[in-house]
């Protein structure tokens, strides 16, 4: 063990006074931002034109988030099937990747917005996905 | 009473002048120790916050007074009213504008130890209506810490009125012409900030209201109006209690006579009573931001032990030099 | 033990100002500002010193273990990490090493590494955390500012490397879900350098502060004997003297190439528990470092099969408040059949409550925290008292004669 430093009051006052000179490290959100770092996982992000359907999303979403809704139909084989496409519900949503790991054609990405409080619940249900890609 | 005499007690030098100096006392502490601490302290409301204490005392005026069943109604009314007139009534004796006071009286020091003693008590009365679990602890810390930091502070408070031969505040003042007091009994003066810590509650002597302990101390029970009062006197018991400090030990608004214009003088003596105020104010904000809390039973020790005896040394030499 | 209902007439009798309710007792709890989590602490007072504490848990209970059998085995990383948020890693690494334990795969070198990295950062995150708490509940808020202001550099860091700063999901069955970049490896040095330093400085100033140190040496003190009676798990054990640290006994991950340095102090109280922790903090920062230097090249992932054999594993780990033990029990499908939590806290707890006998109420925050409560975690296997107390047989005896007692009162 090291040697105890001498007991005294107030060994707190030099980094006091030096912090008092330096800037405050508070930043006054909203006029002033955080910059996020590059893997920062905010919000869900769909390129429709990568998507396929295929619903791997939908099965490995921890928090239900992904929906798979009948947009179409199409032959495969002798039969007709749906044609699914991915709907969001990003209220749910807890940001983890999952889906984004998942996705086989990366389709899904999550970027950098965080501000995501709104009014209403259903302004964050996103419907992107839908649109049947070239 | 001639009416000048009344508009000084109201207004200036008096209680409104003193009532927005508790504001802003309030606002230099929280900025200073915010800065001490890396943050910014209040900022949005007024300029660089200034008005956030006002905010405040306005906030908890507006919200709903809740009072416990078993409390007693009457005390809980009428006290706050009270324990605000103690150091109201207080500070109309500390000269201000000059060598005088707005109210006089040959023994005003007695009277000033009758005040402190006053406040203790009516915050005790408080905390004992409200009849809560966490008051009923916190007015027993209360009353221990009292009783511990009551006689360095009164010996401490006596010793300038040895040096100056007199036990009114106006004449401690004017015998400091030749060399405040601060020189002359350096110890009374750091007993005398050590003790308005623990009068005031604030760290490290912020036992009777921890709040991380006894939620809120005997203040617990108390929201509303009654609560934005009792915050309001805490503040302007700091301000009395730096401003008897200024008085007794720093020359309180004396200093150097710079032009014959007794108004413009008034100003200039204000000036120097404020400038001390300060300095006096910020050494404590210092101290407070720099320590932790103790335990009650340790306060007890430090003062009776190391305080007490300190202190009638220091009276002692000043018998002696006087 | 004596009855709390003679204490309670004493109480009355003898209280003079102190005039409490008919019990005689003190509740601490569920809600106090001391407490981050809720939990109920009744203190049974003898004017201002405590003669008894009962504590009552339950009041996080979240039924995580049950929410488990419904998910599959990916998904519920994702819910096991958000038992705690202070040593959310560690719940997510032992539960997918105990799954990986069930498998026949071998985890790459590299994602070994990557998880004790990032496992050793949030012990520097959790210590800090903890010691800023204490500051705060000791009446120092300047400390609690000061040590939680350099806490962001681990947080920004930990965002960097995995992308969020609290629950970072970083591991994934068969590995970790992101690989470490030079220039992220750069930053991890420059800042641990920095913590370094920092906790040097923290470390000199808890020791020599004395309004700190009357509140903390000799306070909440435990004796060997007394350790080895109640066993506790983590800091509150090494701090009295007994070296048992799950990463040195047990290796994981890759702590059999990089070791810890077990550190021990022997007061066994609150003093020397902010001096073990910190001492933690400076070791864990060397241990980035070596790791640093270390890591191997190669995958950091592999894939793993959606069932997962059929089996029971064990697996425990050093989280930054003790041993954290996960049970896992697959029937061979999809999803777990049984997933069972026993986290530090749990094993904390009755210690603590020893430790806050003989002391007085402005005690109890600083001693209750000594034991770096996460009743978040330990509220999971919130069984009824009595039930739980007959499994338990280590501390068994006084635990049910509280909850005996507790029954019979209510």
């Amino acid at each position: 063990m090291t040697k105890m430093p001498r007991k005294k009051v107030g060994g707190a006052l030099g980094e006091m006074f030096r912090t008092v000179l330096e800037r405050p490290v508070t930043v006054q959100y909203p006029f002033g931002k955080v910059a996020v770092t590059e893997r920062f996982r905010g919000k869900l992000d769909i390129d429709p034109v990568k998507c396929t359907g295929c619903s791997i999303c939908e099965i490995v979403c921890p928090a239900g988030v992904i929906t798979m809704v009948p947009v179409g139909k199409k032959v495969v084989g002798s039969r007709e099937v749906d044609i699914k496409r991915p709907t969001f519900d990003l209220y749910t949503c807890i940001s983890c990747g999952q889906c984004v790991d998942d996705c086989k054609f990366g389709a899904l990405a999550l970027n950098h917005d965080f501000e995501l409080a709104v009014f209403k619940k259903e302004s964050l249900k996103m419907t992107k996905g839908l649109k049947i890609g070239k | 009473m001639d009416p000048i005499q009344v508009v000084e007690l109201l207004l200036f030098p008096g209680l409104t002048f003193f009532v927005w100096l508790a504001f802003l006392f309030e606002w230099l502490e929280r900025k200073t120790a915010a800065r001490m601490q890396g943050r910014r302290g209040p900022v949005v409301t007024g300029p660089f916050g200034l008005l956030q204490p006002v905010a405040d005392f306005f906030k908890l005026a507006a919200k709903e007074e809740i009072v416990p069943a078993e409390a007693d109604t009457f005390v809980l009314t009428w006290g706050p009213a009270l324990y605000f007139a103690a150091p109201a009534i207080g500070i109309a004796f500390i000269p201000v504008i000059g060598y005088q006071s707005v109210l006089y009286n040959p023994l005003d020091l007695l009277f000033m130890l009758f005040v402190l003693s006053f406040s203790t008590l009516m915050a005790t009365l408080l905390g004992y209506a409200a009849a809560g679990r966490y008051s009923t602890i916190a007015i027993g810390r209360l009353v221990v810490q009292y009783t511990s930091y009551e006689v360095p502070l009164l010996i401490a408070m006596v010793t300038p009125a040895v040096l100056a031969g007199s036990l009114s505040i106006e004449g401690i003042v004017a015998a400091q012409g030749s060399v405040w007091y601060i020189l002359l009994a350096p110890v009374a003066f750091a007993i005398f900030v050590i003790a308005t810590l623990a009068e005031l509650e604030k760290p490290p002597f912020d036992i009777p209201t921890a709040s991380t302990e006894i939620v809120g101390g005997w203040m617990t029970e108390f929201s509303g109006n009654a609560l934005a009062y009792i915050k309001l006197t805490k503040n302007l018991s700091y301000v009395f209690l730096s401003a008897l400090a200024v008085s007794l030990f720093l020359g309180g608004a004396g200093g150097p006579v710079l032009t014959a214009n007794a108004d413009l003088q008034a100003l200039a003596y204000t000036c120097y009573f404020l400038i001390k105020l300060f300095a006096v104010g910020f050494l404590i904000f210092a101290i407070r931001t720099a320590l932790a809390r103790v335990r009650i039973d340790q306060a007890a020790r430090l003062f009776w032990t190391v305080m007490a005896p300190l202190s009638i040394l220091q009276l002692a030499l000043a018998v002696l030099i006087r | 033990m004596s009855e709390p209902e003679g204490n309670s007439k004493q109480s009355e009798a003898g209280a003079g100002l102190m005039q409490y309710s008919a019990e005689g007792m003190m509740p601490f709890g569920p809600v106090h500002p001391s407490l981050k989590e809720p939990e109920y602490f009744k203190l049974y007072l003898e004017g201002e010193k405590i003669v008894q504490v009962v504590p009552r848990i339950g009041y996080v209970h979240r039924g995580i273990e049950r929410a488990a059998q419904e998910r599959t085995w990916v998904k519920n990383i994702y819910l096991f990490e958000r038992i705690c948020g202070i040593c959310s890693f560690h719940h997510s690494l032992s539960y997918t090493e105990g799954v990986e334990a069930l498998a026949p795969f071998e985890i790459p070198r590299r994602a070994q590494y990557l998880r004790e990295l990032v496992a050793e950062f949030e012990r520097i995150h959790s210590h800090l955390l903890w010691l800023g708490l204490l500051g705060h509940w000791a009446g120092f808020d300047t400390l609690f500012m000061w040590i939680w202001k350099d806490r962001e550099h681990i947080l920004d860091l930990e965002e960097a490397i995995s992308g969020n700063r609290v629950n970072k999901s970083y591991t994934t069955l068969g590995g970790v879900r992101n690989d470490l970049p030079d220039n992220l490896a750069e930053k991890s040095r420059t800042e641990v350098n920095y913590l370094e330093k920092r906790a040097e400085y923290y470390k000199s100033l808890v020791q020599s502060e004395e309004t700190l140190s009357v509140r903390t040496k000799g306070r909440g003190r435990i004796s060997q004997e007394t350790a080895r009676k109640l066993c506790p798990v983590g800091p509150l054990l090494r701090c009295t003297g007994i070296a048992r640290d799950i990463r040195d006994e047990d290796p994981y991950a890759a702590y059999g190439d990089v070791p810890p340095q077990v550190q021990t102090e022997n007061d066994g109280d609150i003093a020397s528990l902010m001096t073990l922790r910190l001492n933690e903090v400076t070791d864990s920062c060397r241990m980035v470092k070596e790791t640093l230097e270390k890591m191997p090249s190669g995958p950091f992932r592999v894939n793993f099969p959606r069932s997962v054999p059929a089996g029971e594993s064990t697996f425990h780990v050093e989280a930054p408040r003790g041993e954290l033990f996960y049970f896992v029990k697959s029937a061979g499908g999809s999803v777990p059949e049984r997933v069972k939590v026993r986290t530090s806290t749990m094993a904390n707890i009755l210690t603590a409550t020893e430790m806050l006998k003989g002391h007085t109420l402005a005690d109890v925050p600083v001693v209750l925290t000594g034991m770096d409560p996460c009743f978040g975690c330990m509220d999971r296997v919130a069984v009824v008292d009595v039930d739980k107390s007959r499994e338990w047989t280590i501390g068994g005896e006084e635990l049910r004669r509280y909850g005996i007692e507790y029954y019979r009162r209510k």
